[in-house]
């Protein structure tokens, strides 16, 4: 027996110990009844039922716009002192902590991207039972839910289970222990998805439904408003912008959110476009969400979470493709 | 790293040292880096770099020169987006910044003894000038070594007094052709008239043993690469230096991938072999 359960009576007085080791984040309803992760603070209350916000926890470790570096005349380009706030987002779904060990891999692994890891090492994860609805699709929960993250909270009817994962969530679980009653820890949420071994499989095969008539049929109907790529917890492509001051000495070069749904992502210089139609632009996205770029190939960044078939405003849902694949293959 | 900075991330300041223009829209740069009394500055020819003019930005250009200047290289720049405008405003000893050199180049190493043919189209020879000095500078290691250079018009080719210059050498061919001939030969050189396919169609070259490095618009690439694989070069031989939007150089921002290669880290050179089958390659 150890102390990890979290009676629903002692949410106020977790929190409250949560926010003594940083800035305290979570999902929140907000006021035109959007979720979304936000600080919390007396009077907000923290969503612990909520099936996934809007916006993905990546705009904590990648904002929307990022000053990556200052021009100054006299002293050239420098970068930015990185100078982040210890902050601990509580609430985060298997989906959305997979999310960002997949960031990790991008921006950790082989090339250490400043900004991000100064951010990331700032920054203390809390997980929480997944609340799977029809629009989700992750894969097998049991093998990797809590992805890496310090603490996680399993919930069971009338309480949460909590276990650290990291000295960082070892630390604060001794700090919770006072207000936390005795239990057995919970085995881990068993749950497996056919479309999620689908995606694996796909992937596996290096598929790229070249064939498949429903590029055509997407690019008919997409917008390119890029909601998809901009709600994705793993999209994280950038582009680069200088913005010059008025008094022409200084100027600020920011990192901003780019979409591959966007017209000018494949256009060079002159305005030749590597990828015109927005067939070529789906095709694109596929492969980088399915079959991966460079040092991240054949790793599947598509984490099920659900929010790119939630928000796309014409229906288009890339998950038809495997569905379409796992049809033809029935007899 | 130089100064303990890291050249990947942070542009280093450069000086422009020299400045001429080549044609109407496209001027040489020389550079030099401000801290190269301690540090030279090499690269393989085919590698390119991420040139800022401050307040304006950052785009990816190849490196155009010898690779073994040491202490400056050149950059030879189409005025034709809003950074290289800003950048043809600009004259010595006027400062930009420099991040690089990115990319793997052409692999020099493994071309011993081979015939070596280059093929340029408009302002593709800025990456393969590059790389004739470059072999020029090792020239017992190969075999015959022909450039074949094709412009839009007469007063579109690049390097005029150059190629004047490499015409008169004896231990290379040169050949050029332009598109529309409205006017004499350009500069006093001899000069065809039609594009590249028909050129290569119509002059002697080796074709065994021979590695061919192709770079120009996509346009080249569709009507040459089947030509030359019809003089029986193999597609593991053709190189190509393709032509993609560098936002980082490192293979993070996701802008030029080809197939699942990054244009920017895994390329820009890539054997045609590499690219057969990815659809939007060329």
């Amino acid at each position: 027996m150890t102390r990890n359960l979290l009676k629903h009576d002692s949410i106020a007085d977790f929190l409250e110990i949560l926010a003594t080791f940083g800035e305290l984040h979570g999902p929140v309803l907000t006021d035109v009844g959007v979720s979304a992760f936000r600080p919390l603070g007396p009077g907000i209350d923290l969503l612990l039922d909520y099936s996934r916000t809007l916006v993905p926890p990546k705009k904590y470790l990648l904002p929307p716009r990022d000053t990556v570096l200052f021009f100054a005349t006299d002293e050239g380009y420098r970068q930015p002192a990185a100078a982040v706030p210890e902050t601990i987002l509580v609430g985060l779904h298997p989906c959305d902590l997979q999310g960002i060990a997949y960031l990790d891999k991008v921006f950790m692994r082989d090339r250490i991207d400043p900004l991000y890891r100064a951010r990331r090492t700032a920054l203390t994860l809390i997980g929480l039972s997944c609340e799977p609805d029809e629009y989700c699709f992750c894969g097998d929960l049991s093998a990797t839910e809590t992805h890496g993250c310090d603490l996680f909270m399993r919930r069971s009817p009338c309480e949460f289970h909590l276990r650290s994962n990291t000295p960082k969530g070892k630390a604060i679980l001794d700090r919770l222990t006072p207000i936390l009653a005795e239990g057995e820890p919970l085995p881990a949420d068993s749950r497996t998805c056919d479309m999620a071994a689908a995606i694996q499989q796909a992937s596996v095969r290096g598929e790229t439904f070249e064939k498949s008539a429903l590029w055509d049929e997407f690019a008919g109907r997409c917008l390119s408003c890029g909601a998809c790529s901009l709600c994705c917890p793993t999209c994280y492509c950038f582009d680069i912008r200088e913005y010059g001051a008025l008094d022409g000495e200084t100027t600020m070069r920011l990192r901003e959110w780019d979409n591959c749904l966007f017209k000018d992502h494949g256009e060079v210089a002159g305005g030749f476009n590597f990828r015109k139609s927005r067939q070529e632009r789906f095709h694109y996205r596929y492969q980088h969400k399915y079959l991966g770029f460079g040092p991240t190939r054949g790793i599947v960044s598509c984490v099920g979470c659900g929010r790119c078939r939630v928000v796309c405003p014409v229906g288009i849902d890339l998950l038809e493709l495997f569905k379409e694949s796992e049809d033809e293959k029935r007899p | 790293m130089r100064n303990g900075r890291d050249m990947t991330m942070v542009p280093l300041p450069a000086t422009i040292i020299g400045r001429k223009e080549l044609s109407a829209d496209t001027t040489l740069y020389r550079l030099t880096l401000e801290s190269s009394e301690k540090d030279r500055f090499d690269f393989n020819p085919g590698q390119f770099v991420q040139l800022s003019v401050p307040s304006g930005g950052e785009v990816p250009l190849s490196l155009a020169g010898p690779p073994l200047l040491h202490y400056s290289f050149e950059l030879c720049v189409r005025r034709v987006g809003h950074v290289t405008d800003m950048l043809h405003h600009l004259l010595p000893p006027n400062r930009v910044g420099v991040r690089g050199p990115f990319g793997n180049g052409f692999p020099l190493s493994e071309w011993t003894g081979r015939n070596i043919l280059l093929i340029a189209g408009g302002l593709g020879i800025a990456p393969l000038r590059s790389l004739l000095y470059a072999l020029l500078m090792r020239r017992g290691e190969f075999g015959e070594i022909t450039l074949m250079y094709g412009a839009r018009e007469p007063s579109a080719i690049l390097f005029k007094e150059e190629l004047a210059e490499l015409s008169g050498r004896r231990d290379m061919h040169l050949f050029l052709t332009v598109d529309f001939a409205t006017e004499q030969s350009p500069g006093g050189l001899a000069c065809n008239t039609g594009l590249l396919p028909t050129l290569l169609r119509g002059v002697n070259f080796s074709t065994t043993g021979t590695v061919a490095a192709v770079c120009g618009p996509p346009a080249l690439y569709r009507c040459l690469l089947e030509e030359l694989q019809g003089f029986g070069i193999t597609a593991e031989h053709i190189y190509l230096s393709l032509e993609r939007r560098m936002k980082c150089g490192v293979g993070l921002c996701c802008h030029c991938a080809v197939g699942d290669l990054f244009c920017c880290s895994d390329g820009p050179v890539f054997r045609y072999s590499q690219l057969k089958g990815i659809s939007g390659a060329i």
